[in-house]
């Protein structure tokens, strides 16, 4: 029996090309216009946080958001999603504060668990 | 911290030091959690040179103890320890230089005296035990300021490893700790007086800070948290050196209280953070969590190696059609591992051999004997697999999961309503996984129990070997509760997570790998079933695999909705008018193809498995389980073309394993018709041989199991014949295979009849355990008649048929058919003694049978009356006849032959009986008969006659009582139908006399010619390399579907690696067992000491013995 998995179909490529008429010229995956539309709110949210004013075109954040979204997305593939990378690097970026190379995580305790020989 | 100056080096560097303790604590409990305690005898090396303290106490005694009950008897636990401290001068500390200068002089003078032992029980039962190491040492003596001006000031975990800390500086320890300690001295300034002022309350003010890590589990807490809390603890120990100036009055009156300083608790705050599972209970085969329901099934092994390929294919079909019937549910797919219960064997077999043979002084006992088994058992490391399948098939309402928790709290768990609903929707699971294919059966609770703890303690050793009661039983709730121990650590993108079990200072680390990319695969065909393959790999390895099942309806819908983006993706590239990349195409046609499949084929085409597969690989250090997932990545791409990843986050996708716990990612996930899934079979298996006989080797397929063989089990339980067949080209180790059983049969107390025509197993005798019970018979030297063909062959005994008539006429038979025998034995003796040339005439024959005819059929009778009767023929033929067997006479061997057998020649008594013929020269059977030299000739009739000899021995004794008897050189029996009598009777008899046959042959065909392969019940085959034909007609033998591919196994057997000088360690053979079951073994009896010195019969044997010994690295054919 020759089997083989479906995954190739899901690996397709997806690209945003740019808007009916005009052809973006460089075509990046629609996840990527998510990543980089959730980031400028969020680095212009921290800008507020420091100057308690909001610009009308908020040029660094854009370019913040340019970068960081590049960076994100160079270790995305179709096995890695996005919010893996992102989760990963908050986790891991978290909990760097010390040159420590291990932390305790907790200890994960079965005791609580009630057992019962029969269902009924 | 260096990791030898402490406990066992299972700590990392930057653990709390305070937490070393627990690896001193002669008592470990924990009895908010698990109320597991485990005594463990108190070690005297821990203790420190000054070891007991002033008062009495032993230092780093209840250090860090759990109990409430401790300070019930222990008063001075407190005690500080003035010795212990004044030793521990040089372990620089960053925080002392700081704290002491302040600290110690001015308070120490007046605080001593104050401190009376009494008091002490007053504020125990207060303060928590955990703070207790921590405080103790930090109280210094007063010549402290002198010596210790440098540091060693404890912060708690300093009592452990003083004796071993001697010249060595503790760089790391306490990092946060001291450096929190070392920064902080400047917010120190502004408190103190709101502190001092507080003093009196601050015992208590304590308590519940260090109490919380072990209250607050149930609640998670990020790890990241406690950091914070610790500060004000700090500051509290650096407020200290105020505190004693006021307050001295005060002190005296509440001696207890005197520590001058706090220790710094923030080590416990974050020492303990526990999270409980989702599981929240177990009822029959059901887990709970607040949101779910997953029933759980015990999926057996089923057999895979040597399988024809149609009956793999209705296997795999048969499970993808209950995948396909699991469709909407999320599967949890869990392999773990159990190491073999060598024990357990050990006991069995203890227990089927009621009359071992007897000790010999200075020669390993039986016990012995079985202690070395176990110990090679447990040093080659079986697992055994087992494979949970949980269906996740309900959602909980919030109203049940309210009840449960409202339950709860009156400890009743789930409501019985919810149960007895659960119960009957369960039963549709029953009914579709039960049937063939998985076969699958409910969990038991305990079964449940034992997967939970193997999923806590990931790759680690079960618990097994920490039962301080052997043979007892786990109660119920025990295993759970030693997950309380298992620690995890992580860190930073690292690629393996830390666990250390706290009660055995185990450490382990784990790799979890995700299935990534895979290729087509051939599965019966061409490859091994993927979630399988893995347990080519020496070591035990966990799987856990999370699946959505999709019916035909939500996958048809999934595909459609993909297909719809790639067609508006090439939509969009036409409306850009750029040119669309040619793999949008080919992607949307074959995703029309599937859908195409989806809508018109059955809903086992249709069904789809989209999931995350993980395997897990421990290894003692991280080094270690790098490389043990390294080369099983290799492994995986090179035979399977499967990319297994390395993702981050090690410590969530560890975390998956554990049933009832979250899917770590959406990464890695694969998406593959159920087919494929069915395809992965992690409860593939090739089990062979009974669990009852010795241990003689292990398989060597897809998976390593130790092979039992108890050569009776076949008659005693089975039922079969005894017969055993072993064919293998010259050198495969056939020899050596019937000795090391016989040795082994001969241990348990078989009786043992060997014939060996070469004779090297009358070595076997010199063994100094078997040399008492032991005898060589060598044929070429023994007396006239010992192989006289007559008596060869015993007459039935009345009494061992039933009474009554019917008995009556089986004896009757048997009887005559006794006689038969003799004559056609005889006759054919007499044939193989006088040259070919006149044999082939036919007048011979006729002569031949007629003077048989004439002697009487009978035991007393002898090979001389057949030549009287000859020579008084009227026929010059049976003149000249006579006159042949007459000159063969004279050859001293062909004596054996004539007169009487001598009385007493093969007594019953000795346990090991080797037969052999040394010096005799074996024809070659391929050359004819006619080029044989008169020895070569004379070789043939005493093959045979000696085969009668060795099976005779065995029917002396008792029927049931057990014999065993090995014959080399079989294929001599063939094309003479004595021959072929020969083994039918014996295979017919072994059951009857309890009689084990092993025959050991160079072809099959042999075996195959005499047409008794339906009564073989154990087959061996050995190297075939040489002859395709021939190995064909082996995997006749084994029942092994032939032009299959298989002859080609038979030849890679025992292979040699050619870049190797040495010879090899092992030799391979295929086996067939009673039941059917067919896997390639090793064998391997190395663990009996000296038996394969002298089983060597190769030349050089002597001088390299410790070639025999297995291969020094046991993967190597990885």
């Amino acid at each position: 029996m020759r089997l083989r998995t479906d995954d190739d179909i899901y690996r397709a490529r997806l690209v945003y090309l740019g808007p009916p008429g005009y052809t973006l010229p460089v075509h990046l995956p629609y996840a990527q216009y998510g990543v980089f539309m959730l980031l400028v709110p969020l680095f212009m949210f921290i800008h507020y946080l420091f100057t308690f004013d909001v610009e009308l075109f908020p040029a660094w954040e854009i370019a913040l958001a340019v970068v960081t979204t590049s960076f994100i997305f160079r270790y995305v593939d179709p096995d890695r999603p996005a919010r893996m990378v992102v989760r990963t690097a908050l986790t891991d970026w978290r909990r760097t504060r010390e040159p420590a190379t291990e932390q305790r995580d907790p200890r994960l305790v079965a005791t609580r668990i009630r057992v019962r020989e029969e269902l009924v | 911290m260096p990791a030898d100056t402490r406990s066992n080096g299972t700590r990392p560097s930057d653990y709390p030091v305070s937490d070393v303790d627990d690896d001193v604590d002669d008592l470990v409990t924990s009895p908010d959690h698990g109320a597991v305690a485990v005594f463990q005898a108190p070690q005297a090396p821990r203790r420190p040179g000054g070891g007991p303290g002033p008062h009495g106490r032993p230092d780093g005694e209840h250090a860090d103890i759990d109990s409430p009950f401790l300070d019930l008897f222990s008063g001075s636990a407190g005690r500080p320890a003035p010795p212990r401290s004044a030793s521990r001068t040089p372990s620089a500390r960053v925080a002392e230089p700081l704290r002491r200068p302040v600290e110690a002089p001015p308070t120490e003078p007046v605080r001593r005296p104050v401190e009376p032992p009494a008091a002490e029980p007053v504020r125990r039962p207060v303060e928590p035990p955990v703070t207790e190491p921590a405080r103790r040492p930090v109280e210094p003596p007063p010549a402290q300021p002198l010596t210790n001006g440098m540091g060693g000031h404890g912060i708690g975990a300093d009592p452990i490893a003083p004796p071993s800390r001697g010249g060595d500086p503790q760089p790391v320890p306490d990092e946060d700790a001291g450096t929190a300690a070392a920064v902080k001295p400047p917010a120190r300034a502004d408190r103190p007086p709101r502190h001092a002022a507080r003093e009196p309350e601050l015992e208590l003010v304590n308590l519940p800070a260090v109490r919380e890590p072990a209250a607050e589990p149930p609640a998670r807490r990020p790890p990241a948290e406690p950091t914070p809390r610790r500060r004000p603890e700090e500051r509290r120990v650096r407020e200290e050196p105020p505190r004693p100036r006021k307050e001295i009055k005060k002190r005296q009156e509440l001696a207890p209280r005197s520590k001058p300083v706090r220790p710094p608790k923030i080590k416990f705050a974050d020492r303990d953070p526990a999270v409980n599972l989702a599981i929240t209970e177990i009822a029959g085969h059901l887990t709970f969590t607040p949101n779910t329901v997953t029933a759980w099934y015990w999926l057996p092994e089923v057999r895979w190696a040597f399988r024809p390929d149609a009956e793999r294919e209705a296997l795999l079909s048969a499970i993808s059609e209950q995948y396909a019937g699991l469709a909407g549910f999320r599967l949890h797919l869990r392999r773990t591992t159990r190491p073999f219960p060598a024990d357990e064997w050990a006991r069995t077999l203890d227990m089927h051999t009621p009359h071992p043979l007897g000790g010999v002084p200075g020669a390993p006992s039986w016990s012995d004997h079985l202690v070395n088994a176990q110990r090679h058992l447990l040093s080659v490391n079986h697992a055994e697999g087992q494979t949970y399948l949980g269906v996740t098939f309900a959602r909980r309402s919030l109203g049940d999961s309210l009840v449960e928790r409202l339950l709860r709290a009156f400890g009743r768990g789930v409501a019985e309503g919810e149960r007895r609903k659960l119960g009957r929707t369960v039963e549709q699971f029953d009914e579709v996984l039960g049937a063939f294919g998985m076969r699958g059966r409910q969990v038991t609770p305990h079964e449940l129990e034992w997967l939970l703890y193997r999923s806590v303690a990931l790759c680690m050793a079960p618990p097994t070997a920490l039962s301080p009661v052997t043979g007892g039983e786990w109660e119920r709730g025990d295993m759970l509760a030693l997950t309380e121990q298992i620690e995890r650590y992580r860190t930073p993108y690292g690629s393996t997570v830390k666990l250390v079990n706290r009660m055995t200072g185990e450490e382990r680390h784990v790799a979890v790998l995700a299935v990534g990319r895979m290729e087509p695969l051939e599965i019966p065909e061409r490859h091994e079933p993927w979630l399988h393959f893995h347990e080519r790999l020496p070591w035990p390895m966990e799987i856990s695999s999370r699946v959505d099942v999709l019916g035909s309806g939500d996958s048809f819908k999934n595909l459609e909705h993909r297909l719809r983006m790639i067609r508006s993706q090439q939509l969009d590239y036409a409306e850009h008018g750029i040119d669309a990349p040619p793999e949008l195409e080919r992607l949307a046609k074959r995703a029309l193809v599937i859908g195409d499949e989806m809508t018109t084929g059955l809903p086992v085409e249709s069904a789809r498995a989209h999931g995350w597969h993980r395997i897990a690989v421990g290894g003692r250090t991280r080094e270690e389980c790098l490389e043990r997932a390294r080369r099983l990545i290799q492994l995986y791409s090179r035979e399977l073309r499967i990319s297994l990843q390395h993702p981050k986050n090690q410590d969530w996708l560890a975390r998956e394993f554990i049933p009832g716990e979250p899917v770590a990612n959406t990464g890695y996930i694969r998406r593959m018709p159920v087919k494929l899934l069915a395809a992965a079979l992690p409860q593939a298996a090739s089990t062979v041989g009974d669990r009852r006989g010795d241990l003689i080797g292990r398989t060597a397929g897809t998976c390593r199991r130790p092979v039992f063989l108890d050569l009776h089990f076949p008659m005693e339980v089975r039922e079969r014949s005894g017969l055993a067949v072993f064919v293998a080209e010259p050198g495969g180790g056939k020899s050596t295979l019937l000795g090391a059983l016989g040795y082994l049969a001969a241990r348990r107390g078989v009786q043992v009849t060997l014939l060996d025509p070469s004779g090297p197993l009358a070595r076997l005798c010199s063994m100094p355990e078997l040399r008492p019970y032991s005898r060589v018979l060598n044929l070429t030297g023994s007396e006239h008649g010992t192989l006289a063909p007559y008596s060869l062959i015993p007459t039935p005994l009345r009494s061992e048929f039933a009474n009554g008539p019917t008995g009556d006429r089986e004896f009757e038979i048997a009887v005559s058919n006794a006689r038969a025998e003799r004559r056609m034995l005889v006759q054919d003796i007499c044939s193989m003694l006088v040259p070919p040339q006149v044999a082939r005439e036919a007048s011979t024959a006729t002569l031949l049978r007629h003077a048989v005819r004439q002697v009487p059929a009978e035991e007393t009778s002898t090979l001389d009356d057949v030549v009287a009767c000859l020579a008084s023929l009227d026929d010059d033929n049976g003149k000249e006849l006579a006159n042949l067997l007459l000159d063969t006479a004279e050859m001293p061997l062909a004596l054996l032959f004539f007169g009487r057998p001598p009385e007493g020649l093969l007594g019953a008594d000795a346990a090991l009986t080797v037969i052999t013929m040394a010096g005799l020269r074996l024809p070659d059977l391929k050359i004819e008969r006619e080029y044989w030299s008169a020895e070569e000739a004379l070789a043939l009739p005493m093959l045979h006659t000696a085969h009668r000899l060795a099976v005779r021995r065995c029917y002396g004794g008792s029927m049931s009582s057990r014999k065993m008897v090995g014959l080399d050189e079989a294929h001599f029996m063939e094309g003479w139908r004595s021959g072929r009598s020969f083994l039918v009777r014996l295979a017919r008899d072994s059951r009857k006399w309890n009689l084990s046959a092993l025959v050991a042959s160079q072809n099959p065909r042999d075996i195959l010619g005499l047409d008794v392969q339906n009564l073989v019940s154990t087959v061996f085959v050995g190297r075939i390399a040489e002859d395709v034909e021939i190995a064909s007609e082996a995997l006749r033998l084994l029942r092994v579907p032939v032009n299959d591919g298989y002859e080609a196994t038979l030849a890679s057997l025992s292979n040699v690696d050619t870049s190797s000088a040495s010879r090899l360690g092992f030799r391979e053979f295929v086996m067939r067992d009673v039941d059917g079951r067919v896997q390639k073994v090793r064998v391997d009896v190395s663990y009996v000491e000296g038996l394969l010195d002298h089983l060597d019969t190769t030349p050089t044997g002597a001088a390299a013995p410790q070639s025999n010994l297995p291969t020094g690295a046991p993967d190597t054919e990885v």
